[in-house]
């Protein structure tokens, strides 16, 4: 766990650094994100320790973001005059995306390796 | 006695307070979504909000001060987003004989998303920073509320708009598949990590191993594609404003 702790750390840090260096405007975890993904191709050593970190991260990301999503309510005034185009974009943006890459990936993955059929059944 | 009470009434001014009303609500949601069997629109995201926007008002803390008492958590977004990574790594894996087309369908996809959220918000009537905190809705929260920095968006907005995109995403899905006739699990997974991230992930788990680690990696890939185009693209966008 600290293993794991100190590696996303230290890459989150190395995306800083690289940001400050090249100017590029990217979010520092971002960069660092990369970073870690091309240390872990390459299997760099120590690398798979951040697993159990990784994986505890992600597992409770909602704690780590509603604090934010609170906004949106105690602050609803500053929201309010634009509530029908917010819901509009979300909630039509949505569905309407969801059918657009369906169709899209239909025609990009669909009969490839011969597995486009449902037949086939896991789980 | 009344020094006593005042300084008792001080304690909802703490970090200490805010952290543990966070964790106690977390704590609660976590009971409801097991209870509800993991129902998209039980998701903790909502439910855990709740409880802290009830208690907040009551006890007289606004929202800035509580963002400053839970810095503690929400400094952790930083490590959370680079930790995805790692299953990013392990799901490479599984797909290396389709990497080209998924690769293509991950930026098209990544575009189609954030085109159509900013084109009806801007079409609406929406000013430019609730344009700007629309245009990342698709992707990952922790990768969501960075980007919207770049974007000029409000993070609150930012990261309300990716929860409840996800919770849509993860409703609409059965039947929107069912309409288009998608029997491929690779492509219901697929759909449902590209345009309802975490969320979508999760309801993909349901129809199988497959199409989650199928969505699993349309989550890190849309996420780390916009997170690499938008801070570009955005100046260019927020001109025609």
């Amino acid at each position: 766990m600290i293993d794991g702790l100190l590696i996303l750390l230290f890459f989150q840090f190395l995306g800083e650094v690289v940001i400050r260096l090249t100017g590029i405007p990217l979010p520092a975890s971002v960069v660092g994100m990369v970073l870690l993904l091309l240390a872990l191709l390459l299997n760099v050593p120590f690398s798979q320790r951040v697993a159990p970190a990784a994986g505890a991260l992600i597992k409770h990301i909602s704690l780590l973001i509603f604090p934010l999503g609170v906004g949106i309510v105690l602050q609803w005034h500053r929201y309010e005059d634009y509530a029908l185009a917010l819901g509009v974009a979300v909630v039509l943006g949505t569905l309407l995306s969801l059918v657009l890459v369906t169709l899209m990936l239909k025609k990009l993955l669909g009969g490839k390796h011969g597995e486009s059929a449902g037949g086939r059944h896991d789980g | 006695m009344m020094d006593k009470l005042d300084s008792l009434a001080g304690l909802v001014h703490t970090p200490l307070f805010g952290i543990l009303l966070t964790l106690a609500s977390y704590r609660f949601a976590l009971w409801v979504y097991g209870r509800s069997n993991s129902l998209p629109l039980f998701h903790p995201f909502l439910v855990a909000s709740i409880p802290v926007i009830i208690v907040l008002p009551l006890v007289g803390v606004d929202y800035e001060e509580y963002r400053d008492q839970t810095t503690l958590i929400s400094f952790l977004l930083g490590p959370a987003t680079v930790a995805l990574a790692w299953p990013l790594y392990r799901q490479l894996h599984t797909v290396r004989s389709v990497l080209t087309p998924i690769l293509i369908a991950t930026v098209l996809g990544a575009f189609i998303s954030a085109a159509i959220a900013v084109g009806l918000a801007w079409w609406l009537g929406a000013p430019a920073e609730v344009v700007g905190s629309l245009a990342p809705k698709s992707i990952t929260t922790p990768i969501a509320v960075e980007v919207v920095q770049s974007t000029g968006g409000f993070v609150s907005l930012a990261a309300g708009a990716v929860a409840i995109t996800g919770i849509v995403g993860a409703l609409a899905a059965g039947p929107i598949f069912r309409l288009l006739k998608v029997t491929d699990h690779r492509i219901k997974g697929f759909a449902l990590g590209l345009v309802a991230h975490a969320i979508g992930t999760a309801r993909a788990f349901e129809y199988g191993e497959k199409a989650g680690a199928f969505a699993g990696l349309a989550l890190g890939l849309c996420g780390l594609v916009t997170a690499m185009a938008l801070p570009w693209l955005w100046p260019w966008v927020a001109q025609y404003l």
